[in-house]
């Protein structure tokens, strides 16, 4: 059980915060669908009201008070919003180098951060037919190529961090050689942090391998190795994350995510009868 | 020369595409017909339609059920980001393949965000019942945009060093002017385009509000363009504000009048999701995966086939549960009453 003071409070919910305490304010945040739209709102009512969210679907600066999105192209994404387009303009902008930060999600992800949302199975033989079929790339793909920093946020589990994934959906440092992404073409300059359950990770500037920067609390090196199918690095000072505080729990629980659409509740409490 | 053209193009080719548009009557003419009239006369069996709308953000539903119980064979499916009506289409060929079928998807994306997986697509691509090509949103986004800037091709930047550049028809070269790596995408031009927006006149001059999505690219892209409107407005009024209109009527073929037409999706200014009943269609999607196909093909008797035109299918839902979703997107909209 993980407590906050006396609170008692879930892995999910400090990925959350953890998420939300990594962004700079007054910088352009293109927001995924789920955990990164909390993590996102969460930093702009706490330490970075300046950040200007950006929304794959259209929707530039959007105020976002008119409670949670469900999806990244509904109206709650548009209202308030300075600029409203369509995908080609959100893209366009990110191609163009205005995202600071592209905030992407996958199932399965390798040391380099390259990141898979499409198919588990071996590719390309069962392609056409995959023994699970994922949704696809969306926009993880074009965030995670362009976004000048990436920022990955998963559940840290073994199966979903692995030395080689099915398939890359998303673009990471590749082979992790030296200047693989300029020289593929990308013009971000890649993953920035992994945020799991148990850890925030970086990168080391040499190898491109993912390593240890933060434990989450109750996490040591080894319990988060041991929840990593590959060999992770240490940064040079790993630190520990200090446990959400009670106005950031509040402020999930009650403000942002109120009934638990994308960051569940730790304790059963009575169910919402409807949402709307 | 033909084997590759067929590759290349899984709609029209640019050159047909621009004759598709040279020998179309572009007149200022009374479109509005009905939803019926407007499948049956526009789309074919083997089509590439394009679908409109992002997840479940205005999605053409009514504009898929009336082509659901029409019957389609082997059509291929462009789109971004689908749900609701990709869903529904899916669901068709799971349920009744002798009379609906999807040959081909490119996309970018087939899920619901917060409302989960897509078991109708896991469905037929687990099971290899539908070819699949996959790109990303901005690679589907712009190939709709080139085919609405006339060109055979669109350079882009992503995904540059993935698996989706694999196996779709992306072409990466090293830029002529630079000499770095940049992907050519071609263009998509489909037979048509299925959208549905907010205020429409008789025309076929469009106003979307919210997110454009990929629609006025799609609209500009296709042969042929069906729009089904939440409000049927008339011509002095759209023109009032002409720069809010993002799809020109030379673009649109038909005009159909059809409140609530993205229902149970979300129509900016008009209705939120109705959540409960996208999550009774995705239980029933989750057990026909699972190999029960009862649930499945009850709803579409209920829902879709047992349903004679759209209104029909407004009608299974109570009026206190429609006035809840459009209750809620005014709570969404900051607008005065």
């Amino acid at each position: 059980m993980l407590l906050a003071g006396n609170i008692e409070y879930t892995p999910q919910e400090m990925i959350v915060v953890a998420g939300a305490r990594i962004l700079e304010d007054k910088k352009v945040v293109f927001v995924g669908t789920g955990l990164p739209m909390i993590a996102t709102v969460l930093a702009i009512r706490t330490h970075a009201p300046g950040i200007i969210p950006v929304f794959e679907a259209g929707a530039v600066g959007p105020t976002l008070e008119s409670g949670l999105p469900f999806s990244v192209g509904d109206s709650r994404t548009s209202s308030g919003a300075s600029y409203v387009r369509g995908l080609n303009a959100a893209f366009e902008m990110t191609q163009r180098g205005f995202c600071d930060y592209g905030f992407v999600g996958g199932a399965e992800i390798d040391p380099y951060g390259n990141l898979n949302s499409t198919m588990m199975g071996k590719f390309p033989e069962e392609y056409q037919k995959p023994a699970v079929r994922l949704p696809g790339s969306g926009g993880a793909s074009d965030m995670a190529s362009s976004c000048e920093r990436t920022i990955l946020i998963m559940p840290h589990e073994p199966r979903r961090f692995s030395e080689t994934i099915s398939y890359i959906t998303s673009p990471g440092y590749l082979d992790g050689s030296p200047g693989a992404r300029k020289r593929a073409g990308l013009t971000g300059a890649g993953p920035w942090r992994v945020i799991t359950t148990k850890a925030v990770m970086d990168f080391d500037p040499e190898t491109r391998r993912m390593r240890l920067l933060h434990t989450m609390p109750g996490e040591t090196p080894e319990s988060v190795q041991a929840a990593t199918g590959f060999t992770l690095g240490i940064a040079p000072a790993v630190t520990g994350m200090a446990p959400p505080t009670e106005t950031e729990l509040r402020m999930i629980r009650e403000e942002i995510d109120p009934l638990g659409v994308f960051v569940k509740k730790p304790v059963r409490e009575k169910p919402v009868p409807n949402q709307f | 020369m033909e084997k590759s053209s067929e590759m290349f193009w899984t709609g029209l080719t640019p050159d047909e595409a621009r004759q598709a548009l040279v020998r179309k009557d572009k007149s200022k003419r009374d479109k509005r017909c009905t939803l019926e009239d407007a499948v049956a006369r526009f789309i074919k069996d083997g089509d590439n339609v394009a679908v409109g709308g992002f997840v479940n953000i205005r999605q053409p539903i009514a504009a898929v059920h009336e082509m659901i119980r029409h019957g389609f064979k082997d059509l291929t499916l462009s789109f971004q980001s689908g749900g609701m009506a990709i869903d529904y289409l899916g669901g068709a060929m799971a349920v009744r393949p002798d009379h609906f079928s999807i040959r081909r998807v490119e996309m970018a994306y087939w899920a619901h965000e917060s409302f989960g997986l897509s078991a109708v697509f896991r469905h037929l691509a687990e099971n290899g019942l539908i070819e699949l090509e996959d790109w990303s949103n901005y690679n589907m986004s712009a190939r709709f945009k080139a085919g609405a800037m006339g060109l055979p091709f669109i350079p882009c930047r992503s995904p540059l060093g993935s698996h989706v550049l694999e196996k779709c028809r992306a072409k990466v070269i090293d830029c002529p002017f630079t000499g770095t790596p940049i992907i050519l995408l071609p263009a998509s031009n489909p037979d048509v385009g299925i959208l549905h927006v907010q205020a429409a006149d008789h025309y076929g001059n469009c106003i979307i509000r919210g997110t454009d999505a990929t629609c006025p690219e799609i609209a500009m892209a296709s042969a042929h363009t069906i729009v089904t409107c939440e409000q049927l407005v008339s011509h002095e009024l759209i023109t009032r504000s002409s720069k809010d209109i993002s799809i020109p009527f030379m673009a649109v073929d038909a005009v159909v009048h059809v409140p609530f037409g993205a229902y149970p999706s979300s129509c900016r200014r008009h209705y939120y999701f109705n959540r409960e009943h996208m999550a009774t269609f995705h239980g029933l999607a989750t057990m026909a995966r699972k190999g029960n196909l009862d649930g499945l093909r009850a709803y579409y008797n209920d829902y879709v086939f047992g349903t004679k035109g759209f209104q029909a299918f407004i009608d299974h839902f109570p009026i206190r549960k429609i006035l809840e979703e459009q209750h809620s997107e005014q709570q969404n909209f900051e607008r005065l009453a």
